[in-house]
C-alpha cells in the first residue's frame, strides 16, 4: 500500500505539473474544452489526495493503530485507482457536452472507497 | 454461525448500500421535473435556455452571446441601453421626449405641441443591436412607443426616421400593438391569448427573446430522460434500442425544412388558411421547429393582399424582396435554391453559424469571405479563375462574391443589407424593375447604360439580349437613384455612397432636403462618414436647423457642383412617384 501510495502520488503530481504547464501555456486543449478541464482538475484532485489516504493508512496500518484486511485493502487500492482514472481518462475522450464512458469508473471507485473507510473505522472502534 | 469477521463484512456492506440509497434518495428529490411541463397550453415541453444550460454550455454560451437572445428584455439596468440621463430628449415634429429613469423605473414623457403632457413607464425592451425599441403596457396590452434609441448613432431617435414615411406624419403612426404583432417573432412560441368576446389579452411567452426553444422546438420530454446519465450515455454511444428523444436540430432536418426553422420569422408570412388567424390569435403560434412550416403559413409576396392592403411595396418590382426579414422569400427565389435537389440544396446555414461566429450576421470569419460560394462554385477558387469570371482584380471588392451576386439593396433597421435573393448582376434590371442593380451601387458614376454596354462587352453569352433604356438612364445612377428613385432606393444609394467624395457630396448635400429622414439619416451619415471634422447633419431636426447646420458644408464643395446637384436635384425628382413602406419586421 504504502509503495503503490507513493508512486501513485508522484505520478498524480507529474499530472498536475501537466495541468499548470498547459494553462501557463494557454494551450486550447485544455483551457478551450470546458468539460476536459473539469475532468483533469478532478482526477488531479482525487489522485493526490486519496493517495495522501492511502499513504496515511498504510502508515496506521504498520504501526497497529488500525487493522485492514486483505480484501477492505484491495478495495482501498482498487478505489484510489478507479477514482482518479476514471476522472482522467472522461476528460481524455468525452461527449460533446458529457465526460466520456470511462466516468462510470468514477462511482464503482466510490463505492468501495465508503466500504473501505467504513470498514477501517468500524474495525478501529471495535479495538 | 456468525463470525466477527462476516459480521464486519455484513455491517460495511449494509452501511455502504444505506448510504447509496440516501444520496440516490436526495439526488432523486433535487431533480427537476421536466415531464407535463406547461402541459395543456400549446407550448407544452417547452423549456427556458437555462435549462438547456445545464447541458449544453457550450452552445448556451453561444446563444448567450447573440442579439436573438436580447431581442425582447424586461426593462433593466442590463438591458436597456438608451441614454436616460444625459443626452435624454428629442424634439420631432414639436413633440418633446424626455427619456427618465427614477427610482429604477424608465420612463418616457411626453409633451405634445399644445402643452399636453403624457407620462408613459417603459417596461420592456425590444432590439440590442442597431436600435432599441421600448414597450409600455396599458390594460392587458403591450405598445411599441414612438421613440427608440439608435444603437449605433448613440442618439434618440423618432421611428419616423427608421420607416419609410416623410415628415409630417403622424407622431403615433408607428405605435404598434405587440400582443398581435411582434410576439410572433421577437420570443419563443408566442401565445396572444386573445379573448375574442371581449377583446382582452392575456400574452404569454415560452421565453423573452430568440432562445434555444425557437430553433429547437420543445425539449421537455428529452430533458426528463436526459436527467439519467444512464440514458445520456446510450444516446452518446448510439444504442439502437434506447428511444430517441432528441430535440429538432436544424443542422439534422433536411436542407428545405432547416430553411422553414429560419424563416418562420426571417421570411414574412400569412397564416395559411388565413382564417387560422383566430386561433393564432387566441391560441397561439401553431409552428414548432422541425415541422412544415408551409402547413400554417404562406411566405408574403409582392402580389399579396390583406383587404385594400398591398404588400407590393415591400418589394421591387421583379418580386425580389427589398426590406429584411424577407430573407427566407430571397434565398427561395434564387436559382441556388431553384436548381438544388429539394431537402438538399442550399440552406441558411451552408452560409450562417448560430453557435459562434460574428454575432453581427452569424457569419464566421471564413464565410465573409469567398469561400461561402466556393463550397458549391469550386470552379472560382483560384484567383486566376476569379479574375476570369469577375473581370476585376482578384483583390478588389468587384471579385468578392457577395458585391455582385449578393447587393445590398434591401433596407432593415437602419441598415443597407445584402439581399439573399442570390442573383447574376443584371444592370438592365434597373431599367425593367426600378430595381438597384450590383454594378452601379459600386459604379455610381456610370449611367444604368454604360453599365449595360460594359457587361455585353465583357460577358457576351450572359447579357446578349440585355437592352439599354431610354435617356434617363444616360444619367449617372448615383444622381439618378438618388433623386428619382422612391424612398427605398433613394436611401439604399445613399448608403451606396458611404464614405462620401467630392463627386457624390454635393449630392448628398441636396439628399439632406429630402421629405423622407431616413434618406437624410444615409446621407448625413455618408457625409460624416468622409468628413468627420465637420459637425453632424442631424436627420431628424427641423428644416430650418438643418439648413442652419448645413451652411458650413456648402464651403467644402465648389459652387457650380452645388448648383449642378441641386439642379439635378430639381429635374431628376420630377414626377417620381413617393411609395411610403411600413418595416414590418
Amino acid at each position: 500500500m504504502i509503495c503503490q501510495g507513493w508512486i501513485s502520488l508522484a505520478a498524480w503530481i507529474v499530472f498536475g505539473l501537466l495541468i499548470e504547464g498547459l494553462i501557463g501555456f494557454r494551450s486550447p486543449v485544455l483551457l478551450d474544452d470546458s468539460v476536459r478541464r473539469e475532468m483533469f482538475r478532478l482526477a488531479h484532485a482525487h489522485g493526490t489526495l486519496l493517495n495522501l489516504v492511502l499513504i496515511a493508512a498504510a502508515i496506521c496500518a504498520r504501526l497497529d493503530l488500525i487493522g485492514i484486511g486483505r480484501v477492505t485493502s484491495l478495495g482501498l487500492r482498487a478505489a484510489v485507482v478507479l477514482l482518479p482514472v476514471g476522472f482522467l481518462l472522461a476528460g481524455l475522450w468525452h461527449f460533446k457536452d458529457d465526460p466520456g464512458i470511462a466516468i462510470f469508473l468514477v462511482p464503482l471507485g466510490a463505492v468501495l472507497l465508503l466500504g473501505s473507510a467504513f470498514q477501517i473505522g468500524y474495525s478501529a472502534f471495535r479495538r | 454461525m456468525i463470525t466477527p469477521r462476516s459480521a464486519s463484512a455484513v455491517t460495511t456492506c449494509g452501511f455502504t448500500l444505506l448510504a447509496v440509497a440516501l444520496v440516490a434518495a436526495t439526488v432523486h428529490l433535487a431533480t427537476p421535473d421536466y415531464a407535463g411541463i406547461r402541459a395543456g397550453r400549446i407550448d407544452a415541453g417547452y423549456l427556458e435556455s437555462n435549462n438547456c444550460r445545464k447541458c449544453h454550455e457550450g452552445n448556451y454560451a453561444t446563444w448567450h452571446a447573440t442579439f436573438h437572445r436580447t431581442m425582447t428584455q424586461e426593462a433593466n439596468p442590463k438591458s436597456v441601453l438608451g441614454d436616460f440621463e444625459r443626452d435624454n430628449t428629442i424634439t420631432y415634429q414639436g413633440v418633446r421626449a424626455e427619456m427618465v429613469r427614477e427610482n429604477g423605473r424608465y420612463w418616457m414623457k411626453l409633451t405634445g405641441v399644445d402643452g399636453k403632457k403624457q407620462q408613459l413607464e417603459i417596461g420592456r425592451t425590444v432590439g440590442s443591436r442597431r436600435i432599441q425599441q421600448y414597450l409600455t403596457k396599458n390594460g392587458d396590452q403591450w405598445a411599441r412607443l414612438p421613440i427608440a434609441y439608435d444603437l449605433v448613432q448613440r442618439r434618440w431617435m423618432h421611428l419616423n426616421g427608421s420607416f419609410f414615411y416623410p415628415d409630417g406624419s403622424d407622431y403615433k403612426q408607428h405605435l404598434t400593438e405587440w400582443n398581435s404583432n411582434c410576439v410572433f417573432c421577437h420570443n419563443v412560441k408566442a401565445q396572444p391569448h386573445l379573448d375574442w368576446t371581449d377583446r382582452s389579452w392575456n400574452t404569454e411567452v415560452a421565453e423573452l427573446g430568440i432562445a434555444c426553444g425557437a430553433c429547437h422546438g420543445p425539449a421537455g420530454e428529452h430533458a426528463q430522460h436526459a436527467l439519467s446519465p444512464v440514458t445520456r450515455y446510450r444516446w452518446h454511444m448510439k444504442d439502437p434500442t434506447a428511444r430517441s428523444l432528441a430535440v429538432t436540430n436544424p443542422a439534422k432536418l433536411d436542407s428545405d425544412r432547416s430553411a422553414m426553422v429560419c424563416g418562420h420569422c426571417h421570411g414574412q408570412r400569412l397564416p395559411e388558411p388565413r382564417d387560422r388567424i383566430h386561433t393564432m390569435m387566441s391560441d397561439g403560434d401553431p409552428y414548432d421547429a422541425g415541422k412544415n412550416l408551409l402547413e400554417f403559413y404562406r411566405p408574403v409576396q409582392r402580389e399579396d393582399k390583406i383587404g385594400s392592403f398591398s404588400f407590393a411595396s415591400r418589394f421591387w418590382q421583379d418580386g425580389s424582396p427589398r426590406l429584411t426579414a424577407y430573407e427566407y422569400q430571397g434565398m427561395t427565389r434564387s436559382k441556388c435554391f431553384r436548381a438544388g435537389k429539394p431537402g438538399q440544396r442550399i440552406t441558411c446555414i451552408s452560409c450562417h453559424e448560430m453557435h459562434g461566429g460574428d454575432p453581427r450576421g452569424q457569419l464566421t470569419e471564413k464565410m465573409k469571405t469567398n469561400a461561402a460560394c466556393t463550397q458549391c462554385h469550386q470552379q472560382f477558387s483560384t484567383p486566376v479563375q476569379l479574375v476570369e469570371h469577375t473581370k476585376h482584380s482578384a483583390e478588389s471588392s468587384g471579385s468578392l462574391c457577395y458585391n455582385c451576386h449578393m447587393p445590398s439593396i434591401v433596407y432593415g433597421v437602419m441598415s443597407a443589407h445584402r439581399t439573399h435573393d442570390i442573383t447574376i448582376p443584371r444592370p438592365d434590371e434597373t431599367v425593367r424593375f426600378d430595381k438597384p442593380n450590383a454594378c452601379n451601387l459600386c459604379h455610381l458614376d456610370w449611367s444604368v447604360n454604360r453599365a449595360i454596354v460594359a457587361s455585353r462587352r465583357l460577358w457576351p453569352n450572359a447579357f446578349i439580349d440585355s437592352k439599354i433604356g431610354d435617356r434617363r438612364f444616360d444619367e449617372p445612377e448615383g444622381q439618378r437613384a438618388l433623386f428619382a428613385g422612391d424612398a427605398v432606393m433613394r436611401g439604399l444609394t445613399a448608403a451606396a455612397m458611404t464614405p462620401a467624395n467630392d463627386v457624390n457630396g454635393p449630392l448628398l448635400l441636396e439628399a439632406m432636403q429630402d421629405r423622407y429622414p431616413i434618406v437624410r439619416y444615409f446621407a448625413a451619415n455618408a457625409l460624416a462618414a468622409q468628413y468627420p471634422a465637420m459637425p453632424k447633419p442631424d436627420y431628424l431636426a427641423s428644416p430650418e436647423k438643418r439648413n442652419a447646420a448645413l451652411q458650413g458644408w456648402y464651403s467644402l464643395f465648389m459652387p457650380e457642383q452645388l448648383r449642378a446637384a441641386k439642379e439635378a436635384h430639381q429635374r431628376l425628382s420630377v414626377g417620381r412617384v413617393e411609395v411610403d413602406v411600413e418595416v414590418g419586421e
